[in-house]
């Protein structure tokens, strides 16, 4: 089993040092004071052999006043409801334990935490989880799942159960279906049946199930998996088991634009600022940018599309864009330098290609997509 | 066509005919303009004769009107003013510009002698009936009652049913207008609205009141015996002169030497000036001939002259005001209020003429609303609520252009402040001009205006420490709540997650209560400066 995997003690035991030490600060009427590390864009540092986005030495420090004392009051309420389930081996989401808050009783007192919307509750899981440096999973407190549905003719999927039981999943028998990882990949074991070429993650999940359909991997020893958006935990998660387990390549198509490369493709290979203590273990460090690249606009021929600059949200995308040349590690990694030349190429010619204008190469052919992807692949057109 | 009069209207027949412009233009307001016009002739009567006023105002639905959607309204106006003698009741309530007052000049309420003999008029022509007056002096032995009409094509006063009675004071007049009317109390245009500016500006004043719909009397008392001293008229600055008025002026002298007329007739012009002027055009060869033999087509030119010269500003002496300790006592006569801030500007010259600013603002605590209805502003010209038409007023403007927003208030642009508060601005001068004849709205001079907005700008300062008080209160209070609420809960959840023995949550509890009890002194201790801050400009006011 992996690293990732801290024991239930372990967790229990850094929770416990906490609490002893503000309890016997609050015995001698000292202030007790929590130090969590300071989750933001400013305090991650980018190291292109580490590959991921680490922290920083900031920290954020809570000392117990008039001000503070409904946050940690909060704080120590959550844990002690997130001990609990560890203890019993429960499972929730963010929203389920929003709920328990509601219905747990302090001194025989209903409603004491005023947990109004379910984002402050939120944000205390977020919080114990920096100050404890562990992850939500290891705390069972999941997040509802969404994307990396996953093909394959050849991969074997092995769960280990809480109750220490197995399940054993081979992609090969589920035909056209997905299989869609659980948000704790740190419970997951995989082995293939013969050897994959590579892994195909593509942005849009409509795209992945159509190339699944038409038969692409029953055409090629591969991966392929749909990242619908912005990748959750579980997929991040998910393509670092890939890469680490199986040392295939990973490439990742999607569309040629800002936002794209930015928040999608960025967060899966180097993790974001917001998650900076679990990027270790939810980024893929090597996976690779297929495209599309601006040269196969010219190539192919392709349609763009030019962004509308009096569309607040285009307009936005596009200043983010220009922020993060200024203030993104990663885009400032002479490693990263194609990407941010690619960056620079979309802010100057203000235009954005989407992944599906492959079809546009040669609609009579569905399987034109396909042929062009591969080739890429072979031919080494990726970043 | 050829048989076609010209005749000559008496002065009552004109305003028989144009009463909506001073204030008889709807049967809701002619109820009010009833009412103020006999209250501010009480107070005034009063404050002449250095009198603490004590007034009962009483205002009945007695049956329908009768005109088209009116009812018959009773006012009835008693006071322990001075009294009248029996031989001035007609001229004062049937004559149009029988006056006391009449010449302008000081900072009383009536100016022109037209006010109450409009009332009678109103109360004839929808009522058939004019006004019921009981009035005693202290040199009367009996008191006298009469009805007086208006004789509208003579401009006099009727008297009928004369009698004379025992009354129980020494000295008052009691008026009793029916009228075709409407009542409406509350807004702008209300007649609570109008008792309650009355009370506020007042604050010698003891009123008993009852208007149509209440439960019983209400008795409202003074705060004050020191009844406001009107001071003396002066004289005419000559840069407030239009050429008409000059000459009208002018002429009144007859036989006197314009030398004399120029230091007589007016203030501020002294030997100094007349040299001045000298040098400004002013014939030499006039300054020792008499008015009439200088004409008025030379008259145009001496007024030309005037007007080139710089005189000195005209006095403020003629100028009163409430005063600021008087005013707080009087604002908490209006109700349930958090806190105020009052304040009088020295008098100042705009427009050159003397003007005093004094403003009240206040939080009250029972006035119900929409937190986004507007603050309610009373607006006060010599004492006497203006109440409608505030759009294109000065005093208006001034209170739009402030930036209360930078005080503490709720704001949206170029409009009046939202809250429940209420607003009152009184402008004192001998010489206000009004937009129109019916008197509601105060011209906005550029000058006037900002007067005003400083006045107002003053007020909010005072204002902002109030609520800076509160809010540092609030924060303390907040504070308590959480360390109450929270503090338990975090020794609880600690105790629980170690589990703890009781007896570290004893001690626990016992740090914690002392670590926020430090918290909750530092908050006292702000809260404490807010306070000196507060005394501190409390007593400077006083
Ligand atoms: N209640 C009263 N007690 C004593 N004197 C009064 C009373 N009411 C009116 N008078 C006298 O009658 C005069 C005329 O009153 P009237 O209201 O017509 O004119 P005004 O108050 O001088 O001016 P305005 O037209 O502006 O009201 C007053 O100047 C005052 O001398
Ligand atoms: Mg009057």
């Amino acid at each position: 089993m992996s690293s990732v995997l801290q024991s239930k003690k372990k967790v229990m035991q850094k929770a416990k040092a906490i609490c002893e030490a503000m309890l016997s600060d609050l015995e001698k009427a000292q202030r007790p004071v929590l130090t969590a590390v300071k989750c933001s864009l400013d305090n991650s540092i980018y190291n292109a052999k580490v590959g991921y986005f680490t922290p920083g030495d900031k920290m954020v420090r809570s000392e117990l006043n008039v001000s503070s004392v409904q946050k940690l009051s909060r704080t120590i309420f959550v844990l002690d409801i997130l001990l609990n389930n560890l203890e019993i081996d429960a499972v929730n989401t963010k929203r389920e334990i929003y709920y328990m808050t509601k219905g747990l009783t302090i001194n025989g007192e209903h409603k004491s935490l005023d947990f109004e919307e379910q984002s402050e509750c939120d944000s205390i899981i977020d919080y114990i989880m920096d100050l404890l440096e562990i992850y939500r999973e290891e705390f069972n407190c999941f997040a509802g799942d969404r994307g990396g549905q996953t093909y394959s003719q050849q991969l074997v999927v092995t769960e280990f159960l809480n109750d220490g039981e197995k399940a054993v999943v081979d992609l090969s028998t589920l035909g056209t279906m997905p299989y869609q990882p659980k948000n704790k990949p740190q419970a997951l074991k995989l082995k293939v049946k013969k050897k994959v070429d590579f892994c195909l993650v593509v942005e849009s999940e409509g795209t992945a199930n159509t190339l699944v359909t038409m038969g692409f991997t029953k055409r090629h020893n591969c991966i392929l998996m749909g990242a619908m958006g912005v990748p959750t935990n579980g997929v991040r998660g998910w393509c670092k088991l890939i890469q680490d387990q199986l040392k295939v390549p990973i490439y990742f198509y999607g569309d040629l634009d800002a936002y794209t490369l930015q928040n999608i493709y960025r967060t899966l290979k180097a993790g974001s600022a917001a998650s900076l203590i679990r990027n270790k273990d939810f980024s893929a460090p090597e996976v690779r940018f297929l495209g599309l690249l601006p040269e196969d606009i010219k190539k192919y021929n392709l349609p763009y599309r030019v962004v509308k600059e009096n569309n607040p949200k285009e307009a936005r995308a596009l200043k983010k864009a220009k922020d993060a040349l200024k203030n993104d590690p990663f885009f400032q990694d002479k490693k990263n330098k194609k990407l941010t030349q690619i960056l620079h190429f979309l802010i100057k010619n203000k235009i954005r290609c989407e992944q599906q204008a492959l079809m546009s190469v040669d609609p009579k052919d569905p399987l034109k997509p396909e042929k062009i992807i591969i080739e890429k692949i072979k031919s080494g057109s990726w970043v | 066509m050829a048989d076609q009069q010209i005749t000559s209207s008496s002065t009552a027949e004109y305003f028989a005919k144009n009463l909506q412009q001073v204030g008889f233009s709807s049967p809701t307001k002619a109820v009010l303009t009833t009412l103020k016009e006999s209250v501010d002739n009480a107070l005034d009567a009063c404050e002449d004769h250095q009198i603490l006023p004590e007034l009962h105002v009483e205002i009945l639905k007695l049956g329908p009107g009768g005109g088209r959607n009116t009812d018959l309204i009773s006012i009835r106006v008693s006071d322990n003013g001075p009294g009248l003698k029996p031989e001035d009741l007609p001229r004062v309530f049937g004559e149009y510009l029988a006056s006391s007052k009449f010449g302008r000049g000081r900072c009383s309420r009536g100016q022109q002698g037209i006010g109450i003999s409009a009332a009678t008029t109103w109360a004839q022509l929808t009522n058939a009936c004019g006004v019921k007056v009981k009035s005693k002096t202290s040199a009367m032995k009996k008191a006298v009652s009469m009805q007086i009409d208006v004789n509208i094509k003579k401009n006099q006063g009727i008297v009928k049913n004369k009698e004379t009675f025992d009354w129980d004071r020494k000295h008052g007049t009691e008026i009793e207008f029916q009228i075709d009317g409407r009542l409406q109390s509350k807004g702008d245009g209300g007649l609570f609205t109008y008792l309650e500016a009355t009370i506020l500006v007042n604050p010698h004043l003891t009123l008993h009141y009852f208007i149509h719909g209440m439960d019983d009397w209400k008795r409202t008392e003074r705060v004050t015996d020191v009844v406001p001293v009107v001071p003396p008229s002066s004289l005419p600055h000559p840069h407030t002169m239009k050429l008409g008025e000059f000459i009208t002026h002018a002429m009144a002298f007859g036989k006197t030497s314009l030398k004399n007329f120029l230091s007589k007739g007016f203030s501020r012009v002294t030997p100094g000036s007349i040299e001045l002027m000298m040098k400004n055009g002013l014939k030499k060869t006039y300054i020792n001939k008499s008015i009439i033999s200088i004409g008025e087509a030379e008259l145009k030119k001496v007024f030309a002259a005037i007007q080139n010269t710089e005189l000195p500003s005209p006095s403020t002496k003629t100028v009163l005001t409430v005063g600021e300790e008087a005013l707080s006592k009087s604002i908490l006569r209006l109700g349930e209020i958090d806190f105020f801030s009052v304040l009088t500007r020295k008098p100042k010259v705009c427009d050159f003429k003397p003007v005093v600013v004094e403003v009240a603002i206040a939080r009250f605590k029972d006035r119900p609303g929409d937190a986004d209805d507007s603050i309610q502003l009373l607006r006060f010209a010599n004492r006497v609520p203006l109440q409608f038409d505030k759009g294109g007023c000065a005093i208006t403007k001034a209170a739009e252009s402030v930036n209360w927003r930078s005080y503490g208030l709720n704001q949206s642009k170029k409009s009046l402040p939202t809250g429940p508060y209420v607003m009152a601005i009184s402008l004192t001068s001998p010489f206000i001009k009004f937009k129109n004849a019916s008197k509601e709205t105060v011209d906005s001079s550029d000058e006037l205006v900002e007067e005003i907005r400083r006045a107002l700008m003053q007020a909010g300062q005072k204002l902002a420490k109030h609520l800076k008080r509160e809010q540092k209160a609030g924060e303390l209070e907040r504070k308590l709540k959480y360390i109450e609420k929270y503090g338990p809960i975090l020794v609880t959840g600690l105790v629980k997650i170690l589990k703890a023995p009781e007896r570290r949550k004893d001690k626990a509890l016992k740090g914690l209560s002392q670590i926020l009890g430090r918290d909750t002194e530092l908050a006292v201790e702000e809260l404490e400066v807010a306070d000196q801050k507060l005394e501190a400009l409390e007593s400077e006011a006083s």
